[in-house]
């Protein structure tokens, strides 16, 4: 299965606490990294689109959740992205709020149990 | 791995501008497509191909979506919205650096400030002329009265000027 970023309303749902997280991890990272990193880890199944990434950074920055720096790397400006102390508390609560959402889905995806419903 | 050349970004440049990036977003954009472009060549692929296949992923569709989905979601909140001047509103989204956003700001300062002082040297050249004519030294009180009022608030409007542009400057 492939799931490509445009239209996934999956994907879109989870964007930012994906950024988050990785930006957690890593510290720094600049747009191209994150696909990268997102591609890599799930083995090319989550590709990440430039259309889909950038306007959620944007945002991120602009809600102070992010901050950035921007360098000259190989004749071209780079823009880094890391979290402020509010976004390093997002994360966290981001992550845990979706992990249990995941518990709960699982729950709801499980086949049913056997039970006589409504008598 | 070899990085593209001036001319090579340049070209991407353009692609960029030709689509219709908004500001906000060329500079990213460029650095994402050029560091797509330079992993594929690292691949044993020519620049021409490469850049075939970024174009074609950043075709003037996608770039009008990115712009689309982008200006949804940094667009500015009602309560934002509400305290918004018209020319904050007129210049979402837009170049606000370039210069117009601030001169339009200015506007009204500048406005207020040259009718003062235009005013001002009117009268000061009226009360020169009336003392002149009549062979009196001293203007007549109303006169006095006016243009040390007029004076006065030019100093004042002098001094907030000189202030606002201290604070322009840092």
């Amino acid at each position: 299965m492939h799931m490509e970023t445009t239209g996934n309303e999956f994907l879109r749902g989870t964007l930012k606490t994906i950024v988050l997280k990785l930006l957690a991890e890593r510290g720094r990272m600049y747009g191209y990294e994150m696909t990268q990193a997102v591609k890599e880890r799930t083995a090319g199944e989550l590709i990440l689109t430039f259309g889909a990434l950038y306007p959620v950074l944007h945002k991120l920055e602009q809600d102070g959740l992010l901050v950035t720096e921007s360098e000259e790397a190989d004749g071209r400006l780079r823009k880094y992205y890391s979290l402020t102390p509010r976004g390093s508390e997002t994360a966290i609560q981001k992550v845990s709020e979706f992990e249990r959402f995941v518990e709960l889905m699982q729950i709801l995806l499980q086949s049913p149990p056997k039970v006589a419903l409504g008598q | 791995m070899d990085n593209l050349t001036s001319h090579q970004l340049e070209q991407l440049h353009n692609h960029l501008l030709r689509v219709g990036s908004s500001d906000d977003l060329t500079g990213e954009l460029l650095d994402h497509l050029a560091c797509q472009i330079e992993e594929v060549m690292a691949q044993g692929v020519t620049f021409e191909q490469a850049m075939a296949t970024a174009l074609d992923d950043a075709n003037g569709q996608a770039v009008r979506e990115l712009r689309e989905t982008y200006q949804r979601a940094i667009a500015m909140t009602d309560e934002q919205l509400q305290q918004a001047s018209l020319d904050d509103i007129v210049f979402e989204f837009r170049h606000k650096s370039y210069g117009a956003y601030q001169l339009r700001q200015a506007y009204p300062h500048t406005l207020r400030s040259s009718l003062l002082l235009s005013l001002v040297v009117l009268i000061v050249l009226m009360s020169f002329l009336h003392g002149f004519n009549n062979q009196f030294p001293l203007p007549s009180g109303g006169w006095l009265m006016s243009l040390s009022a007029l004076g006065a608030a030019g100093i004042w409007w002098l001094q907030i000027y000189k202030k606002r542009n201290k604070t322009l400057a840092v």
